[in-house]
């Protein structure tokens, strides 16, 4: 019974997935040409496609494996310069010359997989010495490591802030190797959603899995969980490098979306939404524990972070409002003091979304949303 | 309840920032139209108004508002008011394309930005693609331009700037000279690859170069010692101004180091950046490439430069002059043009014949889109007690 | 050999600074076990203060190092104002991972409300020269003399703070409610009033810190506490945290592998140095240089 229920659920999942990427595709044919479809949805859901599975990735280490790692965008760092010198030494060896047609597909899949399995492999070099050490000591290590690659990156002679042309910016990465255009950015946003939900997807299965079930196990408390026979080391490193591989695959869909890379990008602090600081961030913002979170508390940090700069809604506020508003980071900075003191534990929690269970949980959301409700007034009434 | 007391007292912590803040910088942003028969010209800004490098956006903010507002008050372009859309991109590439997807799908044909050449790269092809103009004000890569597109600069590329100073370091006697420059700075080491290859070519020898990590350190001591064990006595240190006037030339000469230092476009300004009550002889012997002498006499100089103090109360940087710069280049464009759309802009912008006078010199742009202007070469003067420049040398081509 | 003394001097120059800013690190970690990253923003408050009243100072006559004391009052009522606005009430709801966010949030907050102040705004300041020029000389190389007294003041601060949290009833408290805050509570300390004690410390010095590196390093800007705070932060790790002997001797070694590194290995790559130190220490002796490995109790 158990078990056809889940395969139940998978192939739920599946149809409805199908279902809205069709849709989307159909949306994609008929406003791909559009302007804004074209200047502001498409290039935002590439932008959105890799914080998630950044955010996502991190949560296995943060929320699921309880360590905090805060030099997470070093992987992403690796994984977008493996995919962009990857696909450029293609370009050079002729491999492709226009970017459509098979062979390109092929190669550019080759890319991201590629991006992943290279951070996978320095997140297992890395994870080795320093998931020797707990909490703090272990955020320090991995900000160290986060800085020494950006470090490395720059003074390697074929990237780093020269960019990754042959002259002396990044320009040419844009017409040839993996960096899309706004047009090529609607033709493969196809590659965008598929590689997010087939992350996203192993990331569920993981967690779901013996391998998740230990960690969680790690999580709550390390000396019970060694105790009943669980390989403490093995899991944490696993985890560790498998969280980098998706890093890097993130780091594959931004070179694809940004024709410049650039070190600064993936520093430790930055002026953009994009560093290890942000992704713990938007972990902890969606809750720890739970990949719907990392999901929505992406696209909803993204969203903030876009519209407080690009909205159109902005030029309607008062002009004192307007003026704050030209500081998006200290609103940012306002808003996350905010969610941090009336929600510490995130939107989500540990909750996880499931097209299965939709009903009961909206069910039980709403009964003990009024059973509160109820016991306020009751509060209320005797005070 | 207590949370509601927080939430509110953070409520008034915005409010009483944000009427502090739209004091003075807060611009309406839609002004125009209204006056006018016609509809304004919009040109949109894209710059780094905030994080680390807000100082360069602050500046080509500034030198842009004030061209506009000449012009405004003086009639406009072809009679229709000029508007301007700032838009900020952090200096970071992604939010660089985020700001200029956004001002194309406002309709915004006529575009300058970005400051740095790491994030204008980013949307040069965007650019092209959308066929919308890109005029930066800073961009120095050399690469940022090329033949036959819609990308335009108002600045010299770095390959022109780098050369100028390895043919002083000739012209001056100097057959072996040292580098310090930041790594991980395009700028910085863009015009460190161009010097040392103009060095070669002149047949003077680079004999040291040393590096920094990044361009929040602090202590230069170490680099300075080792051009003294090299016994060079000319050093290219292609920094900024705020690096340059507090540590650098400080320390270089605490290190013991007596011989020249020469720099390019970003020295602009440093004596607004010294430390005032230390020993200023330090500065003499620093020598630097400029767009335009900022303590020249002609007209358009001064008359820029009083503006500028009289609108923001301190002396313009280089951003400030080549975003002041930006605007009345659009302007001519404009004009030649008699419309402002964006392709017949570019065509006009494209004319090599077409000479913009302007506050950073006299110039035509090349088939790339960069300007063919001379270089001025600087050098600061002390008494001991304040900072000066004097012009030492306008080099107009390369020998 | 002249190279070397440079470097070396260098070396505590840097170091010197570090060890100063880790002091007020180790002291808010040692207490609650949180980074505070809003600390090299505390720098940076204190930077720029002292900016605004060096001048005051010199007009009244006085040496322009006494605005410190104005850079002191502001420091702790903004390090107060932290803990009590955003600090407290996570500590109370939240987790230590909120919590470190909220850090975070502060130091971002606190870097772009100086960036919006107009008088402020994103432009570096440079400040006047604040001790008098000159130094001891030896052979070719100079140990300045502000070098000499940040060394002296690093020094003389570690000192009181060590007997401090040693000798006093307050730093006694201090130190209870960093080894269980409910036992100290039964004890009858007062908890949110001994952070809050040591928060205002914590501040005060960030405000002489900030004195001593402008007086070498005479720049100010908005961002600067980040790089210089993660720096001496990776300095109190080094050298133990929470230790306070052990936060001049990581800020010290700290400042001497950016120095050498700088002059023999490769000047461009001091961070990966630095940070490469960093984890061999804490691999081979995760508690620190000083500090005491303590086994886990089941």
């Amino acid at each position: 019974m158990k078990k056809n229920k889940t395969g139940f659920g998978y192939l739920l999942n599946t149809i409805v997935i199908i279902l809205l990427f069709t849709a989307f595709q159909i949306i994609t044919g008929i406003f791909g040409s559009q302007g804004s479809f074209k200047l502001v949805v498409v290039p935002c859901l590439w932008q959105c496609c890799y914080l998630i599975i950044l955010a996502a990735s991190l949560n296995l280490v943060l929320g699921f494996l309880g360590q905090l790692s805060l030099g997470h965008c070093g992987f992403m760092a690796i994984g977008a310069y493996t995919a962009a010198l990857l696909s450029l030494a293609c370009e050079r060896a002729e491999l492709f010359t226009k970017k459509e047609g098979a062979v390109f597909i092929l190669i550019l899949f080759g890319c991201i997989i590629a991006a992943g399995l290279l951070s996978a492999l320095v997140g297992l070099l890395v994870g080795v010495p320093a998931l020797r050490l707990k909490g703090d000591y272990l955020a320090i290590i991995t900000l160290g490591f986060g800085m020494i690659i950006v470090n490395i990156i720059n003074n390697l002679p074929f990237c780093g802030q020269d960019g990754l042309a042959q002259g002396s910016a990044a320009a040419s990465l844009y017409k040839n190797g993996l960096g899309f255009g706004s047009k090529d950015k609607v033709a493969y946003i196809w590659v965008a959603l598929l590689v997010t939900i087939l992350c996203l997807t192993l990331m569920f299965m993981f967690i779901r899995s013996k391998y998740g079930r230990a960690i969680k196990a790690i999580r709550d408390d390390e000396i019970a969980a060694s105790a009943s026979g669980i390989n403490t080391s093995y899991y944490k490193v696993f985890t560790f490098a498998y969280s980098a591989f998706f890093a890097g695959i993130a780091g594959a869909l931004y070179a694809c979306a940004n024709a410049t890379l650039s070190t600064s990008s993936f520093a430790f602090t930055n002026g953009g939404i994009l560093n290890s600081t942000f992704v713990v961030v938007m972990v902890v913002l969606g809750g720890m524990g739970s990949i719907t979170g990392s999901v929505v508390a992406a696209v909803i940090m993204f969203l903030v972070n876009y519209q407080i700069k690009n909205g159109a809604w902005v030029t309607a506020l008062s002009a004192s409002v307007q003026g704050v508003f030209e500081y998006p980071m200290l609103v940012y900075a306002i808003v996350l003091i905010v969610v941090i003191l009336f929600r510490p534990k995130g939107i989500f929690g540990t909750y996880e979304f499931s097209l299965m269970n939709l009903r009961r949980d909206v069910k039980a959301s709403l009964a003990r949303k009024s059973a509160e409700r109820a016991e306020r007034k009751g509060a209320k009434s005797h005070g | 309840m207590k949370k509601w007391k927080l939430l509110s007292m953070l409520l008034v912590i915005c409010m009483v920032f944000s009427l502090a803040a739209c004091g003075d910088s807060a611009a309406p942003a839609a002004e125009g139209g209204e006056g006018s028969s016609d509809e304004p010209i919009v040109i949109g800004v894209i710059s780094p108004n905030t994080g680390a490098l807000a100082a360069y956006g602050n500046g080509i903010v500034t030198g842009v508002d004030l061209a506009v507002e000449e012009i405004n008050a003086a009639g406009g372009i072809l009679g229709r008011p000029v508007e301007v859309i700032k838009t900020d991109d952090q200096s970071d590439p992604t939010e660089c394309l985020n700001a200029f997807n956004s001002l194309v799908s406002q309709g915004v044909g006529l575009i300058i930005g970005s400051a740095t050449s790491g994030c204008t790269s980013a949307i040069t092809d965007a650019a092209n693609e959308e066929e919308v103009c890109l005029l930066s004000p800073t961009a120095t890569a050399d690469s940022i331009t090329t033949e036959d597109d819609y990308i335009f600069r108002a600045c010299y590329a770095d390959s022109f700037q780098g050369a100028i100073a390895a043919a002083y370091a000739k012209q001056a006697g100097y057959e072996k000279v040292g580098v310090v420059y930041c790594a991980a700075d395009v700028y910085s080491k863009g015009l460190f690859d161009s010097f040392s290859s103009a060095c070669a070519e002149y047949g003077v020898e680079v004999v040291a170069s040393e590096s920094t990590a990044s361009l929040d350190v602090q202590d230069y001591t170490n680099q300075f010692t080792s051009m003294v064990t090299a016994g060079v006595d000319f050093v290219y240190a292609p920094f900024y101004y705020d690096v340059i006037g507090p540590y650098v030339v400080p320390q270089a000469r605490a290190a013991g180091y007596t011989g020249v230092i020469m720099g390019a476009d970003g020295y602009d300004t440093t004596p607004d950046y010294v430390v005032e009550g230390a020993d200023l002889t330090a500065f003499n012997d620093v020598y630097w490439t400029n767009h335009y002498d900022p303590s020249d006499t002609s007209e358009k100089v001064s008359s820029f430069v009083s503006a500028y103090e009289a609108k923001y109360g301190s002396i313009p940087s280089a951003f400030g002059a080549t975003g002041y710069d930006c605007v009345y280049m659009y302007k001519a464009a404009i004009e030649a043009a008699g419309t402002d759309e964006s392709s017949a802009v570019r065509d006009a912008l494209a004319d090599t014949s077409a000479v913009y006078e302007c506050v950073t010199g006299t110039f035509s742009l090349d088939e790339s889109g960069t300007p063919v202007k001379g270089a001025a070469i600087i050098s600061f003067v002390s008494d001991g007690s304040a900072v000066t420049s004097k012009l030492v040398d306008v080099v107009t081509e390369l020998p | 050999m002249s190279t070397f003394f440079q470097t070396l001097i260098v070396g505590l120059r840097l170091g010197s600074i570090y060890a100063l800013i880790a002091l007020g690190y180790t002291m808010v970690y040692g207490i609650i076990r949180l980074i505070n990253f809003a600390h090299g923003d505390f720098i940076m408050v204190g930077g720029y203060t002292m900016i605004f009243t060096i001048p005051l100072a010199l007009r009244m006559g006085l040496p322009a190092w006494t605005a410190v004391l104005a850079g002191v009052v502001v420091c702790v009522l903004v390090g107060v104002g932290t803990e009590l606005i955003a600090y407290r009430p996570v500590r109370k709801t939240g987790t230590a991972m909120t919590a470190l966010i909220t850090a975070i949030a502060m130091s971002l907050f606190l870097e772009n409300l100086a960036q919006a102040i107009p008088a402020i705004g994103p432009n570096p300041k440079v400040s006047s020269q604040i001790f008098a020029s000159g130094g001891i000389s030896i052979g070719s190389v100079t140990m300045e003399y502000t070098t000499i007294i940040t060394i002296l003041i690093s020094a003389v601060i570690m000192v009181i703070l060590y007997e401090f949290t040693q000798k006093t009833r307050l730093g006694r408290a201090m130190r209870c409610v960093s080894e269980d805050k409910a036992a100290a509570t039964l004890m009858g300390i007062n908890v949110n009033h001994t952070i809050l004690l040591t928060f205002a410390v914590g501040s005060g010095l960030a405000a002489v810190a900030a004195l001593m590196y402008m007086a070498q390093y005479p720049k100010v800007y908005t961002t600067m506490g980040s790089l210089l705070g993660l720096k001496a932060f990776v300095s109190a790790v080094l050298g133990g945290i929470g230790i306070i002997p052990g936060a001049v001797l990581g800020g010290i070694v700290i400042g001497l592998v950016e120095s050498f590194t700088t002059s023999y290995i490769s000047s461009s790559m001091a961070d990966t140095f630095v940070f490469l130190i960093l984890i061999i220490v804490l691999v081979l002796k995760p508690a620190g240089i000083m500090g005491k490995n303590v086994g886990e109790k089941v």
